[in-house]
């Protein structure tokens, strides 16, 4: 039967709270105040913190776990593509995630109500929110692809 | 916190990634060296990643006015998803 590791939906569920706290932060910039940039500025903490989390959670299982039991498998099936296209873009473009994070969040911090004032870093910062969802989900979808390649190469090593 | 030096900071850094993850891939020397960083050359990028982003900060603090401007977002937005595609091409090509 095929199992989930725990680690994966703790990766999975942190980054996708990570990235809901980004775009949180892009909806309260589009019309900024005192109190909503207050919450944007809690947002894109908790967002930074969660994003962190799963960096070291699937960090950890990607080399403990996916390099010892899941990408053999995946390499040995037909769909090897999953690994060496899929995986190797997944792991690399999430490194983007961690630093526009602290630098969305820094921002914010920095420029605190003169945001409500100031067009250039308040579109910065809404812009930089929308990126890190997009590219986010992005990779969300490759999670999903990989988890789809396992369980695929699982069923066809049975037949 | 001069907000032109960490926007600079942060594409040189996204730049490097991209560089680095190439690189790997055509020497196994440097991927090897990577693995020496950390225990995997994962591992070894993650923490590369890190500890540039600093030092490149620091740099462009040195050399960089505190003028923020969209431009230096754009630059930035322009870097991640030219690096993006650069790392999806490579393995699309080299798999």
């Amino acid at each position: 039967m095929f199992m989930v590791n725990p680690l994966i939906l703790i990766h999975a569920v942190c980054a996708e709270i990570g990235l809901f706290a980004f775009l949180w932060v892009l909806v309260e910039l589009l019309n900024p105040s005192e109190t909503r940039i207050a919450r944007a500025q809690v947002a894109a903490l908790a967002g930074f913190a969660c994003l962190f989390f799963a960096w070291l959670v699937g960090g950890f299982y990607y080399v403990e776990v996916y390099g010892l039991h899941v990408k053999p498998l995946i390499n040995a099936s037909d769909a090897k593509w999953v690994h060496s296209i899929v995986m190797e873009v997944k792991e690399h473009i999430f490194l983007f995630l961690p630093i526009l994070a602290s630098l969305t969040a820094a921002l914010l911090y920095k420029y605190d109500g003169e945001l409500i004032n100031n067009r250039d870093a308040r579109v910065s910062i809404v812009l930089l929110a929308g990126v890190i969802f997009l590219l986010g989900f992005s990779i969300a979808g490759m999670g999903a692809i990989i988890s789809s390649g396992y369980r695929f190469a699982l069923m066809t090593g049975m037949t | 916190m001069n907000s032109k030096a960490i926007t600079r900071a942060a594409a040189a850094t996204i730049v490097l990634i991209a560089a680095a993850t190439i690189s790997s891939e055509l020497s196994a020397a440097f991927k090897q060296l990577l693995s020496t960083i950390g225990s995997h050359h994962w591992i070894g990028k993650s923490v590369l990643s890190v500890v540039f982003f600093g030092l490149l900060y620091l740099v462009f603090t040195k050399v960089s006015d505190d003028s923020f401007t969209l431009k230096d977002t754009g630059l930035l937005i322009g870097t991640v998803f030219t690096s993006g595609l650069a790392i999806l091409i490579f393995y699309v090509m080299h798999a």
